[in-house]
């Protein structure tokens, strides 16, 4: 039997899901070690709305199609990869996708979800979440919606590690990027295709990214 | 665009190595722990490390730069900050991390994961290792000890590290050893130094003796809990009677 929507929805977004999670700063990091000063954050986290979240939850809302359908998700994980440059950034997605595929096999086994991603050792998250999604019962609104709020929430958390300040801030900036949110959902709910996945270009955040791994003092993985 | 290399998970994972902790405070002497067993068992077992680190790969750095193993068997897990939460609240991170290297060097006989060094209170779950050591050091102070905690009462066993230095910091080593064995109901507690051969021939047996509890189902997984020993106001230090001395107020 299916979880209720909003009760998965709920589960899936906790920032305590056992994905490891907590390595991830959304980019805030290598941000900051890129020079990003800490009070333009809210508008790293708009770019990121609009560039890199936009095409992971593009790829989480087909994902879940494709599970529901049956479908592989290889096409899928290439389409996202070739949207997604930086073989930094595909590693840290990866880190924490498999950890998604070893709790859907968990939560859901015997699934369209577990299923899909049984012959994928290393699923990027959104493939991975996308998967989950399917399984949880959610639909691509709702999918769409989870990859975004997971994203600016991971990257609030990560803030008051980095940059700290009085976490009532950070939580106000998730509720301001509540319109942004929104409209990734709008433009990515229906998709079914991979090549319907939008392909928006953020080289800076790619370029900060990129470097972080060679960075010798950092707290989180990307 | 080759993406970073990850095990196939198709292909079964046949062998489970021996999964050891070692947790303990910052500058304790973990890292070096792990190298010694290296250096010391690296001839008769085949051995995979993970290092934790707060705010850097360093300990893994030292690792493969000590040259005591090869550097592909040596992985490091970034932590996010929370040391605590990647080897106990959440250890998909450091989970995984073995799993690859016991799928990538297959079959391992011991992995041995290293905590990011936190503060007193911090242990492995169960779930990421079958048995864990706790390192204190004499420089850290002769009453650490008896602060106590989670690791120094109940870890699989309390390295007191660094005896050679305690001449040079005015602590008994040999009285912490004591209130070691004090504070954990007999359990192990080695006074350990790499200038005396004996003490690193106790810790290489006792990684041999747990290996082998551990093949032979013997050794059951512990958590050494989230409590401390504790005080009362009536300043009397005690432990509580039943038991393994973890209860609740």
């Amino acid at each position: 039997m299916l979880p209720h929507p909003e009760f998965a929805a709920m589960l899936l977004a906790d920032g305590r899901l056992p994905v490891g999670g907590h390595t991830q700063s959304s980019g805030l990091e290598p941000a900051l070690l890129g020079g990003l000063e800490p009070r333009d954050v809210p508008a790293l986290v708009a770019t990121r709305l609009r560039t890199v979240v936009l095409v992971d939850a593009a790829t989480a809302v087909v994902a879940r199609h494709r599970t529901l359908a049956g479908l592989p998700l290889d096409d899928l994980q290439l389409a996202w990869a070739a949207r997604t440059p930086s073989e930094v950034v595909r590693a840290a997605s990866i880190a924490v996708g498999r950890g998604q595929r070893r709790l859907a096999q968990r939560l859901w086994p015997g699934s369209a979800a577990a299923s899909a991603l049984a012959p994928m050792p290393a699923p990027a998250r959104p493939v991975a979440v996308g998967a989950m999604a399917a399984a949880a019962g959610l639909d691509g609104a709702r999918t769409a919606r989870l990859v975004a709020y997971d994203d600016v929430q991971s990257l609030c958390a990560a803030a008051l590690k980095l940059c700290p300040l009085d976490p009532v801030e950070t939580t106000e900036w998730l509720l301001h990027a509540g319109p942004g949110i929104e409209e990734v959902v709008a433009a990515v709910a229906h998709l079914t295709e991979p090549d319907g996945i939008p392909a928006p270009s953020a080289p800076l955040l790619e370029q900060w990214q990129h470097a972080h791994p060679t960075h010798p003092r950092r707290l989180f993985s990307a | 665009m080759p993406d970073t290399t990850t095990p196939d998970s198709t292909t079964p994972v046949t062998t489970r190595a021996f999964r050891l902790g070692v947790a303990g405070p910052v500058g304790t002497g973990k890292s070096s722990l792990i190298a010694m067993v290296c250096r010391e068992l690296g001839d008769e077992l085949r051995l995979g490390v993970v290092t934790n680190d707060i705010y850097t790969d360093e300990d893994a750095r030292m690792l493969r730069a000590a040259g005591v193993l090869d550097p592909e068997r040596i992985r490091a897990v970034e932590t996010g900050a929370c040391p605590h939460t990647a080897i106990r609240d959440d250890v998909t991170a450091n989970l995984l991390a073995v799993e690859d290297l016991e799928a990538d060097f297959a079959p391992l006989d011991l992995v041995l994961v290293e905590s990011g060094g936190d503060n007193l209170t911090a242990t492995f779950s169960p779930a990421l290792v079958d048995a864990q050591v706790f390192v204190l050091d004499v420089a850290g102070g002769g009453d650490v000890v008896r602060k106590g905690g989670p690791g120094i009462s109940r870890a699989d066993l309390l390295v007191v590290n660094k005896t050679d230095l305690a001449p040079h910091v005015g602590v008994d080593a040999d009285l912490m050893q004591v209130q070691g064995r004090e504070a954990r109901d007999g359990r192990p507690v080695i006074g350990l130094s790499r200038t005396d051969p004996a003490s690193v021939a106790q810790l290489r047996a006792w990684v041999l003796a747990m290996l082998g509890a551990h093949r032979s189902g013997h050794h059951v997984p512990v958590d050494p809990g989230p409590m401390a020993p504790h005080s009362h106001a009536d300043g009397g230090a005690h432990s509580h009677v039943g038991g393994d001395g973890v209860h609740a107020h």
